[in-house]
């Protein structure tokens, strides 16, 4: 609070001083598209002057009028911009300033200001130069278009693709092998189980860059695979800034729904926490519970159950439409005795509210058939009904910076709050003709929540003494984040074949109750140090830098179910009357109780930790001309342990795992990097890379938890328990990289690439069917054999003006990438498959890798008229179909469907200075369908879940002040 | 440039102080017993991983799952009483024998062993003084503990035929507990004896469709001795069978919520001498194998069924249930007490093999056809009310029950 409470002060004290003007702008290196520290900028025919700082920028303060600016650097060509414009109280912006090296005539450039206007040519040239195949998009292009948060801009960028409108993907890649960094820090997304950030709080204004690498260099975390995003929050905004932004959604199918599904929460659900409405009474954590027949007295019985939110069913009520309003201010002030000292600071907050009504709904379960002559699935189980959830997000995003000639020093808050409230209606059919089930017919009603917090504090020093000959960076970040689920409620009644409704444990089962809850702690400390030299005449860059990553988790999960001494009829089949006092123990013959499903100690808590401590060296110079190598080493210690037992522990069996604070993971890898680019020409490239990485296992996966999905009544199981012929041992998975790319780059950001790859996994990480038990849907995640892929990507971002000049401004960019992988399946999996093979049919020894689709292709069409004000685009998006989870015998193996995304956004900025933007998006133009389905030899397709998403349709003011 | 590195290194430590004062807060402090009552019971906590005897002078109280595990034998004498605490999911109490485990568990008719709730208040004096009915718990009270499962290495015919063995994890028990697998290639496997016992009030669930049985056999030899049997009030089924060859005799299922009589996976072993009362689902749930072993037929003989229980609304959902490739041979049954529409689902088999012979169905002969799809009256069905053989049928050596000593036991 303190520290908004600075930031408006400041905000408030820069509205006061306005008789000057501003000029700021930003000093490239042309060839490399890097800042250059100490550029000479003088207004011509004055002393007034200042030099460029850290970052390569320069902020001058003048009185309003038209000047002329000299930009001058020792063994560069000068640069002279005419007609800078000053008006008072505003700030002119010269963004890309580009100076040349010079070569014998020393003759000035002289450009206009007007030609300087934001381009992304420097964007471009970093990439040109880069030692990392990256992409990635500016906050120059950004303030371009009319893109309000960071998810929205990232569909810009080649080869990243968008899931569920707010995860950012890489390559096509499964979360396992995509990450995302907060400036340059791993910081926990709020779903604590994923790699990947939320990056729909982030407003586009307070981004200074999102750049995407495909390749490893030292410096990353050596758990990178497939794509590294990374988020650069502004630190010292160009202009002041103070923005206010509504955004409203409409879905025909999802809003303004009568039969949305919904139950009584809390009164904070509109800040997305619950207060307290669904937390577990006092009572039900004692090591036993009042239950009846236990020698306790009954009232304390019936006192306990009333004790419990009475809800249980849930309660159609029309919903409204999504809608989002922001507000962000910003900017920079000149501060110290000499003026030089400047003082940058950012704030934001979101508030977003969306609702999503599936009005079909399914989850099926179904297994393979063992006569070899009979083609087609048995269902066991498939719910059919409607799901409803409503989202709350907050996001608090606060930065103050400082910065003189050679130090920069930043501090960055920031807060996001999610609660997320749903329900659901099901039909349940259970079929007795299938393995392992007894068949019943049921209709439940499923009520959850889950909160999510996260509190980020970032630290963040750069130091550039010795004329820029050294860059000293360092990182300070601790992170604390929750996600809870109070209260997950599941109650079916079973339908007897006269029609009645019952509770009946060995058909529809007893209305349950569950309570999860995780805390996780993340430190990050990291300190980067560049030295630049001079090796065969030629710039050279040494670089080496430590990290340290402290992580620790708890977890824990309770279980409740309701009972009765017998089967219950229920004439008049209310949920929401189950929990009347009329019908618990002891006021009624058969009553209703809790029985605890937590043992003591309980195998569904856990506490786990991580120390990973890294190092790295990578050198960047010219053995020879034209050809950059990139060596890098990077070596990092990784310990992770765990305190947790498995049930057979729990249960008192000696020879069951108990682990108390031992080490699960430790292990100490060399990661070598190696890049080369050969400078073919100017505008060529080609690259070759060579990388070892890893990809390690979560903190759930090195785990005894058993966590049930009770929608779709499925179960995960933590690796950490052996089962069969598994041991337990779950490992980290070692991945070779190689990477062969031609690029070929035009004027105004204009390129071509076509890259081949190939990656060699060892012990790959899948998560697998437990084929020993089959009343349950079980799941585990085991290493299984080798693996490998290989595959070729194009890539290409090229202006329509070159057919024609009615053109300009259309340009079209997309990739396409081709994967061909291939895991060896384990000994058992091809038992179990071999098992059940049909006539016909041939079981290989091989089959693709979970998780890799086998294809993806991203397009977009852009048209931009920045002068006009115009934006728009049409971006499609589309992955092959991916193994999500790996069969065998009993179980058919899961796949993911390709969603067709086509999107469709417009932005006109509206105003003589563009103050105000308006724009309209259009998502899932195709409507299509999200569906998983079962797939096995000579059988129709049937279906794991599905759900029908619709058409949505949003429109956006945003006004700048 | 000092300042900074003084204010930098100061940050440092301070954020490592953070750190490790926010990871030390992680000791819960719910460690504190709750007060055992004091009812002088034997508080079993632990696995059976020694031979023990428990004796019929005390009560023994199940805390958890209790696994008899592989090379140990659990002695019982007769008369003993065993309670189990109540607890749902991974939490239910039971009496697991694990495969290579032995159950030595002989009762007697004047001293049956009886496995119940910690809410049965029923007592080693009650025992000594010939009552076997629970004092205070109603007879239909269920779900107040799990249930015993027994489980050894005899074949099954289930569906994970892959591997080398041919071993899945038992119906009630978590994955994660590898002591519920069963099944193997020794048909004339040793579990124990099983006789004179009562189990009532049992059947915790563990999750949608999955609880514990009664009496849970898995992959039982057929040297397992298992006769005189009682199942009252269980929330699942009576007497389960997953594959296995072991044989049962004398037995009554008495008010379960769920099926009585359920037999899958290719077992082959027989029940002899048995009476079903008023199941909440189906009296015979009965399924064929799932793998690709087909081991034979099972059979079932000599019972008597009560279809329903008006009394206490407690309908079977029909009269027998079986599946295209069950293989079963049916010998010698009287059901009564059968309401309109309940039905025998199936009479013809393109798998599996079934024969019906000697069943008598208690309706007049006129509605007997009503009571089979497509009103085709099979082979081996007749309307009556005697059993067609009536002195195989010893209901006498039932007498020693709760059921019987509550009038309940049908009489011929």
């Amino acid at each position: 609070m303190k520290h908004i409470g600075i930031v408006l002060l400041l905000f408030i004290a820069t509205l006061a001083q306005a008789q000057k003007g501003t000029i700021r702008g930003t000093v490239y290196e042309k060839n490399t598209g890097e800042t250059l520290v100490g550029v000479s900028v003088v207004l011509e025919g004055t002393f007034t002057g200042t030099s460029t700082d850290l970052d390569g920028k320069f902020s001058l303060e003048v009185d309003p009028g038209v000047y002329n600016l000299q930009i001058s650097f020792i063994s560069f060509q000068p640069l002279t911009i005419n007609d800078v414009v000053v008006k008072a109280g505003e700030v002119s912006l010269l963004n890309e300033i580009m100076l040349s090296e010079s070569s014998v005539e020393l003759q000035d450039v002289v450009v206009t200001a007007r030609a300087l206007r934001n381009t992304e040519a420097a964007l471009q040239t970093i990439k040109r130069s880069s030692s990392a195949m990256l992409d990635g998009i500016s906050a120059a292009k950004m303030g371009l278009i009319g893109d309000a948060t960071a998810v929205e801009a990232a569909k810009r960028v080649t080869g990243v693709s968008i899931e569920g409108g707010k995860y950012i993907y890489v390559r096509g890649l499964g979360d396992r092998y995509s990450k995302t960094t907060l400036n340059n820090v791993e910081i926990p997304g709020l779903d604590p189980d994923r790699n990947s950030l939320q990056m729909d709080i982030f407003p586009t204004n307070l981004i200074e860059n999102m750049l995407v690498s495909k390749n490893f260099t030292a410096d990353m975390p050596a758990d990178f695979t497939g794509g590294l995003m990374n988020v650069e929050t502004r630190d010292f905004p160009e202009e002041k800034s103070f923005n206010v932004s509504f955004s409203t959604t409409y879905n025909p199918d999802m809003h303004l729904q009568d039969d949305f599904l919904t139950y009584e929460g809390g009164k904070l659900d509109f800040l997305g926490m619950d207060d307290g409405t669904r937390a577990l009474p006092s009572g039900a954590r004692a090591d036993r519970i009042p239950v009846p027949y236990s020698g306790v007295g009954d009232q304390q019985v019936g006192d306990f159950v009333q004790s419990f939110n009475p809800q249980l069913g849930a309660k159609q009520q029309r919903n409204l439409v999504d809608y989002s309003v922001g507000l962000s201010l910003g900017n920079q002030v000149n501060v110290g005795d000499k003026g030089d000292g400047r003082l940058g600071y950012i704030f934001s907050l979101s508030y977003k509210v969306d609702y999503k009504h599936y009005n079909e709904v399914r989850y099926g379960n179904y297994q393979n058939v063992l006569d070899a002559n009979h083609l087609g699935l048995r269902y066991a189980t498939v719910q059919d009904g409607a799901m409803s959830e409503e989202n709350v997000l907050v996001g608090l995003l606060g930065g103050l910076a400082y910065k003189n000639q050679n130090n920069k020093l930043r501090l960055m808050l920031m807060h996001l709050q999610n609660g997320e409230n749903r329900a659901a209606r099901f039909n349940i059919d259970n079929s007795p003709a299938a393995i392992g089930q007894s068949g019943y017919l049921a209709e439940s009603d499923n009520l959850e929540y889950n909160q999510r917090g996260l509190s980020n504090l970032l630290l963040h020093g750069q130091h550039k003494p010795g004329g820029g000959q050294w860059d000293i960076d360092w990182r300070l970040s601790p992170t604390f984040s929750s996600s809870e689920d109070p209260d997950i409620r599941k109650s079916a009644f079973t339908i007897q074949p006269n029609g009645n409704r019952t509770f009946s444990a060995g058909a529809g089962g007893n209305p349950s109750r569950i309570w999860r809850e995780l805390t996780e702690l993340n430190a990050t400390a990291r300190i980067d140090v560049t030295r630049s030299y001079t090796f065969r005449d030629q710039k050279a860059e040494l670089k080496f830098g430590a990290v340290h990553n402290y992580k620790q988790r708890d977890y824990e999960i309770l279980f409740y179910d309701l009972q009765f001494t017998a089967t219950q009829v229920w004439p008049q089949p209310d949920l929401n009357t189950v929990l009347l006092p009329e019908n618990i123990f002891p006021n009624r013959p058969n009553g209703v109780y809790y029985q605890s499903g937590n043992n003591k100690p309980n195998p569904n808590e856990y506490q786990s930790a991580i120390n990973n401590s890294a190092f790295y060296i990578s050198n960047e110079f010219y053995p020879v001309d034209q050809l950059k190598a990139i060596v890098g080493l990077r070596a990092e210690n990784f310990v992770q342990t765990h305190t947790g037992r498995d049930q057979k522990f729990a249960n008192g069996d000696a020879a069951g795992r108990n682990l108390d604070g031992e080490k699960v993971l430790n292990s100490f890898d060399l990661f070598p990097t190696l890049n080369l680019i050969y400078q073919v020409s100017e505008q060529q490239n080609l690259r070759a890379s060579y990388a070892r990485t890893v990809a390690r296992p979560s903190f759930k996966e090195l785990s005894f938890a058993q966590i049930l999905d009770p929608i779709s009544n499925t179960i995960f199981n933590g690796g950490l328990y052996t089962y069969g012929d598994w041991d337990g041992q779950l490992s980290e998975s070692y991945i070779q990289n190689f990477d062969l790319r031609w690029e070929l780059f035009f004027e105004r950001g204009q390129n071509v690439s076509a890259s081949v790859f190939y990656k060699q996994f060892s012990d790959p990480i899948e998560l697998v069917r437990i084929p020993e038990q089959q009343t349950s849907t079980e799941y585990q995640p085991r290493n299984v054999g080798e693996a490998s892929l290989y595959g070729i990507e194009f890539e290409f971002n090229q202006g329509l003006d070159l057919l024609s000049p009615m053109l300009s401004g259309l340009s079209v960019n997309g990739n396409l990438t081709l994967v061909q992988s291939k895991a060896e399946m384990p000994e058992a999996e091809y038992n179990a498959r071999k098992a059940y093979e049909k006539t016909g049919q041939n079981i290989a020894r091989e089959r693709a890798m979970a998780g890799q689709s086998p294809w993806v292709v991203n397009a977009g069409l852009v048209y931009a008229a920045a002068e006009k004000g115009w934006d728009a685009g049409l971006f499609y998006n589309v992955k092959g179909p991916t193994l999500l989870i790996v069969g065998a015998g009993l179980f058919p193996d899961i796949y993911q469907s390709p969603f067709h995304s086509l999107n469709l956004s417009l932005s006109k900025k509206l105003g003589e200075e563009q103050r105000t933007s308006l724009s309209f998006k259009a998502s899932n133009l195709l409507n299509q369908d999200q569906e998983s389905y079962y797939e096995a030899y000579g059988a129709a397709n049937e279906t794991y879940s599905y759900r029908a998403p619709g058409r949505s349709f949003s429109v956006g003011l945003s006004h700048r002040f | 440039m000092k300042t900074n590195w003084k204010l930098l290194s100061l940050l440092f430590a301070t954020t490592a102080l953070f750190t490790f004062s926010a990871c030390d807060k992680d000791d819960d402090d719910d460690n504190n017993p709750d007060p055992i009552e004091e009812t002088g019971n034997v508080i079993v906590t632990q696995n059976i991983t020694e031979n023990t005897t428990w004796t019929s002078d005390k009560v023994y109280q199940l805390a958890g799952r209790i696994t008899v595990v592989e090379g140990v034998t659990l002695t019982i004498e007769p008369g003993t009483i065993i309670k189990g605490e109540m607890g749902t999911g991974a939490n239910a109490t039971a009496l697991l024998v694990a495969r290579g485990g032995i159950l030595e568990a002989e009762g007697e008719a004047t001293a049956p062993i009886i496995f119940t709730t910690v809410g049965d208040e029923i007592s080693p004096e009650d025992i000594a003084a010939g009552n076997f009915g629970s004092p205070n718990l109603p007879n239909d009270a269920n779900g107040l503990w799990g249930g015993v499962i027994v489980l050894g290495k005899a074949p099954i015919s289930a569906s994970n035929e892959g591997a080398d063995i041919s071993e899945v994890q038992i119906e009630g028990i978590p994955t994660s507990d590898a002591n519920g697998l069963y099944g193997g290639d020794k048909s004339d496997d040793y579990s124990g004896k099983l006789k004179y016992i009562s189990i009532r009030h049992g059947g915790a669930n563990i999750g949608d469709g999955n609880e514990i049985n009664g009496l849970t056999l898995g992959g039982v030899g057929s040297a397992t001795i298992i006769e005189n049997i009682e199942i009252v009030a269980n929330q699942d089924d009576g007497i389960e069978w997953f594959g296995g060859s072991v044989s049962v005799k004398n037995a009554v299922v008495w008010n379960t919520g769920d099926d009585a009589i359920d037999a899958d996976q290719s077992w082959t072993g027989t029940l002899d001498n048995f009476v079903v009362i008023a199941p909440g689902d189906h009296n015979f749930e009965l399924d064929g194998p799932e793998g690709s072993s087909d081991n034979g037929a099972y059979t079932l003989k000599n019972g008597v069924i009560v279809a329903n229980d008006t009394e206490m609304k407690r309908f079977s959902s029909d009269l027998i249930n079986t599946d295209d490739n069950t293989s079963v041979t049916f010998e010698n049954l009287l059901f009564t007490a059968i309401e309109a529409g309940q039905m025998v689902n199936r009479v013809s088999h393109d798998v599996g093999t079934v024969s019906f012979n000697d069943i008598v169905l208690d309706v007049d002969a006129e509605n007997l056809s009503t009571h089979f799809p497509n009103g085709e009256v099979p082979e081996g069905f007749s309307a009556g009310n005697a059993p067609a053989n009536a002195s195989a049928i010893n209901l006498d050596a039932l007498g020693w029950t709760w059921t019987a000593q509550a009038g309940a036991l049908p009489t011929l």
